[in-house]
């Protein structure tokens, strides 16, 4: 026991961070746990106005920014959702991602603000951070990270790591290939040895958002009219198919377009979650059309079953032939085996044992068996063929954040942190060999 | 045992057990206090602990000693939580460094307290990958490529040193935008080849690293590609083929073990007949088995019976040597008794010598008739039903009987 001592399960805790960064939301935590402490939506809503003061969550300009003109002084960030979901005058949503990166630094920060004071509540300077990326981020924002976290928070040591990795780490594997079903695209990302083969990397556009834009088409279609729920006042029973009754709250403030869009997002996605399910054969009508209906109340009261046009919306993903605008793009099953193709003919095999599926977007219903069928069908026979997806929710929810929080606390991983002593002798440049 | 049982059903416990100390408790109570720090206290289950839980707690005495000396120790007994057998070890919140960090970082993280000034206990695990280096000097003299520049060579060594030697890392992350476009054969041939010339040239002791062969690296992984990118109708062709192969195969041998079984009796009985024969004949005879195909002796053997060589140490009764071996099947043991009968021969005649040897010789022989009639039946129908297909298949079936009767 006392050779062994402080090496129980190889773990060593050191109280790092981990965050994980995505296009739908921000996750963060202790490492060690087994579920990160906050999740944030990856907006914010950015306010001009002046008047509404002492808002108790909202985050503040330091006063130590000098370098920014007067002007925005008064501007405020409401973040996280108890504040953003409050309707306010003015109040613009922005989302600090684009592509999977993060593009408007000044809201990150402000985010970041935000997660120290209030998730975490403790100061940055003592804990070591490792932050996950999309695996194509640029060499410019890598470095602009690793200076906003030495600079800015102070972090004893800091680390960057790719998410599809991590998700794969989550699930006990070193090589993997990982679907990340996400916001905004769907990807295959080859891992090999817990490297990113960075020239397989094969995405598509067809994410969780265009779905959730599929779905506004649809219920534009058949007249159904989106109220998210912070316009209702009061509602009545009505039957099926029947004009909903609800009166609208009164004393609304004058909200912003954005600000409107993302509300009704939020109710597009809950329709997305409950409703939509993929069949596990090619989508065919016929067969579709027998398979019970799904039965859904709208914020306003509106209610209705849903048959076909629930299996018709996501078969995009693996069939993209069905979206209107043009074929172009890769169905799931295609994007793995182009993936694998371009990998080297030995880890092939690997790969495909090991095919990781994470990401919200893999949530709706049927998602891994329907990738199950097509790959079998495409790859060769003798290939073996394992899909990995974890069961509960929480645990592909957050795949990456978790395969953070593993790393950070392996004993052997915290002789790879950079140090904020290597960040002052080597300056930022360094991150792209410390953290390939 | 009986305590068990009361705890079960959950009874007060029977009156304290009258024992020599609980009367003179009182009168030592000192000793009594110091073995009360030395040995764990006798079992004694708190209150409102479950029964359960705390017949898991390790306990010294509970268990009578064996009567036998085992060498299983404990067993599945050692897994008992030793709850309060011990001190409590304090954990500290403790700064540290990591010898395995070339920047002598300092983080914090907890520890125990006795551990302190021990090295970090998983900078043992920081191994690397030895990987050779060169000077400017000896590159300019040996290691010159028309193929690869020096700073070429170098990017590969530093990406050697960085990832450890995984080639197909190296060839994702290799710079092709300041050198052309390698593939991980060319890398691992460059890698090997700098290694095997830099053993020979500082003659360093041990093996030469094993040499690469990039070309047959290339074909075996063009082949693998090949066998990937077969289309489901080629891989459904060969499939057919081979169970076609197969079904040639198991007919070609089924034929081959039936010739090769006639071909065996037709011999034994040669051989039986030279046996029995007088020696004149074998110059005939020889002539003619000369004619057929040559076939291994230790087959024929098998033909008849082979009775065992009672050669057993040890008293016999001679009866034993005309006892049919198990070999011998159902079958022939019914033939033998049939054709006994016939002859009018008792089926366990007196055991003498003589007899002995000549009813053995019989037997054998009958089994050898039986075997013959056998092959014979099986020839003839064969030759039957070979004659219905080509008559069937030749359409008119009188043809070819004239020609052959002319003949």
């Amino acid at each position: 026991m006392s050779n062994s001592a402080g090496m129980l399960y190889g773990g060593d805790e050191i109280g790092a961070l981990v965050f994980d960064v995505g296009s739908q939301s921000l996750r963060v935590g202790y490492a060690q746990e087994d579920t990160p402490k906050a999740e944030i939506a990856a907006v914010v809503g950015v306010g001009t106005d002046a008047n509404q003061v002492a808002e108790p969550m909202d985050v503040d300009k330091k006063p130590d920014t000098q370098n920014i003109n007067t002007s925005t002084e008064n501007t405020k960030y409401y973040v996280d959702t108890t504040v953003l979901h409050a309707a306010r005058k003015g109040v613009e949503v922005q989302s600090y991602m684009k592509d999977g990166m993060i593009e408007n630094w000044d809201l990150f920060e402000k985010v970041l603000d935000y997660t120290y004071s209030k998730c975490i509540q403790s100061d940055s300077e003592y804990h070591p951070v490792l932050m996950s990326e999309s695996p194509w981020n640029t060499r410019t924002k890598r470095e602009k990270l690793t200076e906003l976290m030495f600079e800015k928070y102070n972090v004893p040591a800091f680390f960057l790591v790719k998410n599809a990795v991590l998700a794969a780490f989550a699930n006990g594997r070193a090589t993997a290939l990982v679907v990340d079903s996400g916001a905004t695209h769907t990807s295959a990302i080859p891992v090999h040895d817990g490297y990113v083969l960075s020239h397989s990397i094969v995405k598509s556009p067809l994410g969780g958002d265009y779905i959730s834009m599929q779905c506004k088409q649809l219920l534009q279609g058949m007249d159904i009219e989106i109220i998210p729920s912070y316009l209702i006042g009061g509602k009545e029973q009505v039957k099926e198919k029947e004009k909903p009754k609800w009166t609208r709250k009164r004393n609304l403030p004058e909200v912003t377009t954005s600000w409107h869009d993302y509300m009704v997002k939020k109710v597009l996605q809950d329709y997305q979650q409950s409703v939509l399910q993929i069949s596990e054969v090619p989508y065919d009508e016929k067969q579709v059309s027998s398979l019970p209906a799904y039965h859904y109340e709208f914020p306003n009261g509106y209610h209705q079953d849903f048959g076909s046009e629930r299996f018709r919306i996501p078969e995009v993903l693996f069939d993209p032939s069905m979206a209107l605008m043009g074929n172009t793009m890769l169905g799931a099953g295609h994007i793995v085996t182009t993936s694998v193709g371009m990998c080297d003919v030995d880890i092939r095999p690997a790969l495909y044992s090991s095919v990781v599926i994470t990401g919200g977007n893999s949530f709706i219903q049927g998602f891994p068996e329907r990738l199950n069928r097509d790959l079998s069908v495409r790859i060769p026979a003798s290939m073996r063929l394992k899909l990995i997806s974890a069961n509960g929710s929480s645990e592909r929810r957050f795949g990456a954040w978790i395969g953070g929080s593993i790393l950070a606390s392996i004993g052997t991983f915290q002789q790879m942190w950079i140090s904020s002593q290597e960040y002052e002798e080597a300056g930022k440049s360094q991150i792209d060999r410390k953290c390939p | 045992m009986s305590t068990d049982v009361r705890d079960i059903l959950e009874l007060e416990k029977a009156a304290p057990e009258i024992t020599k100390e609980s009367i003179l408790g009182p009168q030592d109570a000192k000793k009594k206090k110091f073995s009360h720090v030395l040995t764990p206290r006798s079992s004694r289950r708190p209150e409102g602990m479950a029964r359960e839980v705390f017949a898991l707690l390790y306990n010294d005495n509970k268990d009578a000693p064996p009567l036998l000396p085992t060498d299983t120790g404990q067993g599945y007994k050692q897994t008992k939580a030793k709850l309060g057998m011990r001190k409590v070890r304090p954990w500290e919140w403790t700064p540290f460094t990591n010898p395995a960090r070339t920047d002598g970082a300092v983080f914090h993280h907890w520890r125990r307290v006795a551990d302190e000034g021990k090295e970090y206990p998983f900078a043992k695990f920081n191994k690397k990958v030895p990987i050779p280096t060169y000077t400017d000097a000896e590159y300019a003299q040996h290691l010159q490529s028309d193929w690869w520049t020096k700073a070429e060579t170098d990017h590969l060594f530093s990406l050697c040193r960085q990832f450890d030697l995984r080639f197909i890392v190296i060839q994702d992350r290799y710079d092709e935008k300041k050198f052309q476009k390698r593939s991980v054969e060319d890398l691992k041939e460059r890698y090997y080849s700098i290694c095997s010339i830099l053993h020979k040239v500082r003659k360093l002791p041990g093996a030469e690293p094993k040499a690469f062969d990039a070309d047959h690296e290339k074909r075996r992984k063009e082949q693998l590609a090949r066998l990937y990118n077969r289309t489901p109708e080629q891989v459904e062709e060969e499939m057919t083929l081979m169970t076609e192969y197969r079904k040639i195969e198991a007919r070609k041998r089924e034929r081959d073990k039936k010739t090769q079984d006639l071909q065996k009796l037709i011999t034994a009985a040669d051989n039986q007949s030279d046996g029995t024969k007088s020696e004149k004949k074998t110059v005939a005879r020889k002539k003619f088995t000369q004619v057929r195909p040559k076939i291994d002796t230790s087959v024929i053997e098998t033909a008849g019976i082979k009775f065992p060589d009672c050669k057993s140490s040890g008293v016999s009764v001679r009866s034993q040597r005309m006892k049919l071996p198990a070999s011998v099947g159902q079958k022939k043991m019914k033939a033998i008794e049939q054709m006994l009968q016939e002859l009018g021969i008792e089926e366990n005649p007196m055991p003498t010598e003589e007899i002995c040897q000549h009813f053995n010789e019989l037997r054998s022989d009958m089994v050898l008739l039986y075997e013959l009639k056998m092959v014979l039946q099986t020839c003839e129908y064969e030759l039957q039903s070979l004659r219905h297909q080509y008559e069937s298949m030749s359409g008119d079936s009188k043809e070819p009987k004239p020609a052959a009767s002319t003949q």
